[in-house]
């Protein structure tokens, strides 16, 4: 049966440290931008912590929300691609196909939550940061548009050694940078198809809930932090 | 850090506008890049102390976007067929990770060695390589396969090996050659049509991510 | 490739030369013969431990094959080599616990940092200058050699410092037993954000000088007092982990926690309550609580043992700290005084906390033993959910007669205050390893005034920075992933830990381990130490340190230490060392905190702090962490102090002006973030920017609060009130671009609906 891969952010255990932004960006071989080019707002964190402040001195409250890419089955960024560049996988990944980007940033454009990051330069790395590349993932040039995978190559690779060893992926198994990094355990992902996995158990948590109701199908669940027993 | 680049212009705009910005910016050094102390001045895209995904020159980034690669020129011509007529496959001692995983790999001296420290020592070709290993100085051997940094494959020899794809599918008869030649276009066409061929995923990230 | 290259290799190889390197511009470079037999494309693991700070989480570093460019014999080539390409908590190891903090992730960049110092340097030009000359390992050791030489033929050694931060372990034993058979003073530790204060009131209160852990991941109700333990502080990562349990982890329990601070942090924006206490009051609300407590009746003074009585009035039932009064010194309204305190004592297992600003405020040593009594009143030490402290392998290992710590180490302002009093410099010699003094203490302590009058030093830094940049000669150090690692940690979990983990890779550059360096010297003195040091390698000696301890299945503990980056389990624990008497101590009652500053003059209160990027500026110059939106203000690149909306407003600041906040001891100028998450009285700047000299990354970049803080001490303590400063503000202009946030709107709008 097809994979639907997706993940659960559980906002009462995320403490917003950020490990998972410094992960991703270890992993997926994100440009630093700069200060200049972040000024502009062009810094490239496909996961982000948002942080919302609500009252006043001294009743206040911060709420802290990871925002990743939720590879949405009904993604707006897909039907708005001239190049078929941003299509849904049969294991519900929306992919980003580099090669077939030119940079129309329709996607960016339509994409309600902001994920999508833009190269509007070469990126280029003081040597010898380059010796740290993940050779498993592709250095992104001008003119393409990125954004979260899940980890397209862990999965990937995942799988392959799964094959090779000749048994089936179990729940697990699979781990992006992000999950894989957070000390508090916030992020989990899976399989969305498999009944029995960690995922599917807390998306149906009656804390959860998407983050937009706006009809995307995102397969990210964001279990609410609970402020009373 | 961003550096503004010809080859970004070339992408966007016309082709002689592009050439005139890359001449003048591409190629020359302009000193230490600036990495975001003091970056809004446009930095050198080549230098030694960069890596970027900027193209030296205009012609790299053509050559780039059709996936022409030059012919690689090897330091001595290694005989394939003598060595596989020996005894030597290919997996099994010089080209180790292709059943592993992405990389196939080159063999270093220290493999040619293992043989070479005592077998055909009076041919001046092996002598040679035997001072070079001597001086801890490896052959400069150039890639005969592969694919240029944009056409962003991840291409996996492991699940290829699993398969049972005959090395000589795609590589050609390396194995009655001397030097490895580029025997067989890999192009995605190729790829594609045995995949479909052979009921593999055609799906864009199969390859591309 | 040019003439010059192709001599030096016709010189080297011959008519081979050929051979090795002509072709297409890619091949410029020779290549060298590789080190190992590596296959490419497939990852192998190496377990190492993180540098980024005391914690000492376990990681596993992920390596694979690479082309590298590196220098062999003074030629330049291309080598394949093993290099590291991530960094992940190691699943087994007790603190990570397979999860590793944005620090950790990003301390790979050290190791790759453009700037990072490749070989041996020797200053020339003028000190502080910057300017350096290459020269080779044999120059940099005789150069130290005949400066180590010298104080001894003087009879001098006493006039050596070797200046560090804080550590236990192998490594630093070696340097102390390095200094000692020399005849130097022991070495000097220096970190800004130490928390000896807390580990004075332990040995007060409980008998062991050392940081608590806490089993929160069994707790049900929590209260921190300014500890930022999910972000900063204490061993975060381990923290972080027992707080996804705390909440849930426990079937049908939901652990609660309160957080008592008087600036939002980050672990405060997780809490279930939010309480701002007055500055320096934080001790006088623990013990409004205890007064509660035993009010009510649901304890009794007595159950709080040796701890209780160090306080005045304790067994009076703290008739003193009635809520009402309380509340006028901390600014806690009474019932929610009452509220927490019913709390905490019913809600059981329940643990308090106290780290940060609290233990820096003049009465910081006071507020520690207030918490400290707190928690022995309710019942959490050494219990299940409560505070403990973590078995130390060095306890076990490390033979008494080698006991480092025979005096007390000088402090570093009080070195800098000897050294600029006399008319001589006391001090001839100084050695700087993983410290920044000048960047990371007061301006007032006059640190880099005092080091100028040193005649020689000598760093084993891996950077310059504004300490080691004063050097005369530096002799690199590898980066983590080069070396033997090492780390005790102090606190985070309930097994005993030693992280010790062989090189993930070999050396980039031309670097050497500095215990390795030292052992060297030590062999090469012209009078040898006495006794001479029995290894010749940093790995023998922790080979026969942790060689020691207790075998697993394999048998072979040293190799099996090698393979999992380390050592945990149980000690065999004796009562005794566990809950030992603590020192005498007159009881001690809540004082007034005395601030820096006059708060006519300066009015508000000066919160600095450890920011979750940078700590105390020493990972300023790791591009991932400078560009890492903080995580209230989502601020990158950038310094900023946090105002409260109506002190804005009454000043006429908004978002992003320029300021200039004085102290007695100076000024800073930064960007405004109003921020409601402090009181009008007081403002906040996090630590870490403000590097004069710190890489391409951190250079000349945002402003040092720490400059202007006042030289207050803790009271009974030598560690640094540094919460005790006042300031007042004034408006340079508007905003400049300084201030660069990552987030747009953060405020929820009232429409939205996000749940609860």
């Amino acid at each position: 049966m097809a994979r639907k891969w997706g993940i659960a952010v559980d906002l009462d255990r995320c403490t917003g440290c950020g490990a998972c932004v410094t992960a991703c960006h270890a992993e997926n071989n994100i440009p630093t931008v700069g200060a200049a080019e972040a000024a502009r707002g062009r810094a490239m964190h496909w996961i982000r912590i948002e942080r919302y402040w609500e009252g006043e001195f001294p009743d206040v409250r911060v709420k802290f929300r990871p925002v990743m890419c939720a590879h949405c089955d009904a993604a707006p960024c897909e039907p708005v691609c001239p190049t078929y560049a941003s299509h849904h996988t049969a294991d519900g990944l929306n992919a980003q196909v580099y090669n077939r980007c030119i940079g129309t940033r329709y996607c960016a454009n339509a994409c309600p939550t902001n994920v999508r990051f833009f190269n509007f330069f070469n990126p280029a790395w003081d040597k010898p940061f380059h010796l740290q590349f993940n050779p498993d993932v592709s250095v992104r040039s001008v003119g393409i548009m990125e954004k979260c995978t899940f980890c397209v190559q862990r999965i990937k690779a995942a799988d392959s050694a799964a094959k090779a060893d000749g048994r089936e992926l179990k729940d697990g198994d699979v781990q992006p940078a992000c999950a894989q990094s957070c000390p508090a355990k916030a992020l989990v992902f899976g399989d969305l198809q498999d009944p029995e996995s960690e995922v599917s158990r807390l998306s149906k948590s009656p804390r959860g809930r998407p983050l937009l109701d706006l009809g995307l199908l995102p397969k990210v669940t964001y279990l609410s932090r609970q402020t009373d027993v | 850090m961003y550096r503004p680049s010809s080859s970004g212009a070339a992408r966007i705009g016309p082709v002689v506008l592009g050439a005139i910005l890359a001449i003048s910016t591409g190629c020359t050094p302009t000193g230490k890049p600036s990495s975001g102390s003091s970056d809004s001045r446009p930095s050198p895209t080549h230098d030694s102390s960069t890596f970027t995904t900027a193209h030296a020159t205009i012609a790299d980034a053509v050559s780039d976007f059709f996936g022409v690669r030059p012919s690689a020129k090897q330091p001595i011509d290694f005989p394939h067929d003598v060595h596989v007529s020996n005894g030597l496959t290919c997996t099994e001692f010089c080209h180790e990770g292709a059943p592993a995983g992405p990389v196939a790999g080159l063999p270093s001296l220290n493999t040619c060695m293992i043989c070479h420290a005592s077998i055909a020592i009076d041919r001046p070709i092996i002598q040679q390589i035997s001072a070079l290993h001597g001086k801890g100085v490896d052959l400069s051997w150039q890639r005969v396969y592969g694919y240029t940094a944009g056409a962003h494959v991840r291409f996996d020899h492991a699940p290829h090996i699993r398969a049972n794809v005959e090395c000589a599918t795609c590589h050609g008869p390396v194995a009655q050659q001397r030097v490895a030649e580029r025997n067989i276009d890999l192009n995605m066409g190729f790829c594609v049509t045995c995949h479909a061929e052979r009921k593999a995923s055609n799906d864009c990230l199969t390859c591309h991510f | 490739m040019d003439r010059r290259s192709f001599v030096k290799l016709t010189a080297i190889t011959g008519a081979g030369a050929a051979l090795a390197s002509c072709g297409s511009p890619e091949n410029q470079l020779i290549r060298f013969v590789p080190d190992d037999d590596l296959v490419p494309g497939v990852a192998t693991w190496k377990p190492s431990v993180c540098p980024s700070c005391a914690a000492g989480c376990g990681v596993q570093v992920r390596v694979m094959e690479t082309d590298a460019e590196v220098v062999r014999n003074g030629q330049r080539g291309v080598i394949k080599m093993r290099v590291a390409k991530k960094l992940e908590g190691r699943p087994e190891h007790p603190i990570s616990q397979g999860g590793l903090c944005p620090r950790g992730q990003a301390a790979i960049q050290i190791t790759y940092h453009p700037d990072r110092i490749q070989h041996p340097l020797k200053r020339v030009g003028k000190r502080g200058e910057g300017r350096f000359e290459e020269i080779t390992w044999d120059e940099a050791i005789a150069e130290l050699l005949v400066r180590l030489d010298a104080l001894d033929a003087a009879s001098a050694q006493d006039a050596l410092v070797f200046l560090t931060r804080p550590g236990r372990g192998v490594r630093h034993r070696l340097v102390a037993q390095f200094l000692e058979r020399f005849g130097a003073p022991p070495q000097v530790p220096f970190e800004l954000f130490s928390d000896d204060v807390l580990r004075r009131a332990n040995a007060l209160s409980f008998g062991r000088e050392q940081l608590p852990t806490f089993d929160l991941a069994r707790a049900r109700y929590a209260i921190s007092f300014g500890a930022d333990f999910l972000g900063t502080w204490n061993s975060p990562v381990a923290n972080s982990a027992a707080y996804g349990r705390m909440r849930h982890g426990q079937p049908g329990i939901r652990g609660r926690f309160v957080q008592v601070e008087a600036r939002m942090s980050q672990t405060g924006a997780n809490a279930d309550e939010w309480v701002p206490a007055r500055p320096g009051t934080e001790g006088a609300l623990a013990l409004g609580l205890a007064h509660v407590i035993v009010a009510a009746g649901l304890r009794r003074p007595e159950d709080a043992g040796r701890p209780g009585s160090l306080i005045a009035g304790w067994a009076a039932g703290l008739p003193a700290y009635t809520p009402e009064h309380v509340e006028q010194v901390t600014g806690v309204p009474a019932r929610l005084i009452e509220r927490l305190a019913r709390e905490f004592a019913e809600l059981g297992p329940a643990v308090a906390m106290i780290g940060g600003a609290p233990l820096a405020h003049s009465n910081g040593l006071f507020n520690a033993l207030a918490v400290n009594a707190l928690n022995s009143l309710a019942g959490s030490v050494e219990k299940p959910g409560g505070m403990f402290f973590m078995p130390q392998i060095g306890d076990a290992i490390f033979r008494d007669a080698e006991r480092p710590d025979r005096q007390a180490p000088r402090s570093i302002d009080r070195l800098a205050a000897d050294v600029l009093a006399a008319g001589e410099s006391p001090v001839e010699v100084l050695l700087l390893d993983q410290a920044n003094p000048v960047f990371a203490s007061p301006r007032a302590w006059k640190v880099g005034e005092a080091f100028d009058k040193i005649p020689f030093i000598a760093s084993f830094g891996s950077f310059l920075d504004e300490t080691s940049i004063l050097s005369d000669l530096i002799l690199p150090d590898h980066s983590f992933l080069e070396s033997w690692v090492e780390g005790l940690p102090e606190s985070g979990a309930a097994a005993a830990v030693a992280s010790v983990a062989p090189p993930a890779m070999r050396p980039l550059h031309q670097t050497r381990a500095m215990p390795d360096v030292l052992l060297e010297v030590g062999r090469r003195l012209r009078r040898p130490l006495s006794p001479p040091f029995p290894w010749q390698t940093f790995e023998e000696a922790l080979q026969e340190s942790y060689g020691t301890l207790p075998e697993g299945e394999d048998g072979d503990v040293w190799s099996a230490i090698q393979m999992r980056g380390g050592w945990w389990g149980g000690l065999p624990r004796r009562e005794a060392e566990v809950m030992r008497e603590g020192r005498s101590h007159p009881p001690v009652d809540f004082v007034e905190p005395q601030f820096d500053g006059d708060a006519g003059v300066f009015p508000f209160h000066f919160l600095t702090y450890s920011s979750q990027a940078f700590l105390d500026g020493s990972l300023a110059h790791l591009p991932w962490l400078q560009e890492l939106p903080d995580p209230l203000s989502s601020a990158m690149w950038s310094s900023w102090v946090e105002i409260n909306p109506k002190t804005a407003q009454a000043l006429g600041i908004a978002q992003g002006d320029v300021l200039d906040i004085c102290s007695r001891h100076g000024s800073v100028r930064a960007a405004a973030l109003v921020s409601p998450g402090l009181a009008p009285d007081v403002v906040a700047m996090p630590a870490g920017q403000g590097h004069r000299t710190f890489t391409r990354f951190a250079s000349g970049r945002g402003a040092n609060p720490i400059e202007i803080l006042g030289p207050m001490a803790v009271a009974g303590t030598d560690a640094l009130a540094w919460a005790a400063t006042r300031v007042r503000l004034a408006r340079v202009s508007g905003p400049d671009g300084g201030l660069i946030l990552f987030a747009g709107e953060m405020r929820e709008h009232p429409h939205e609906d996000h749940g609860r």
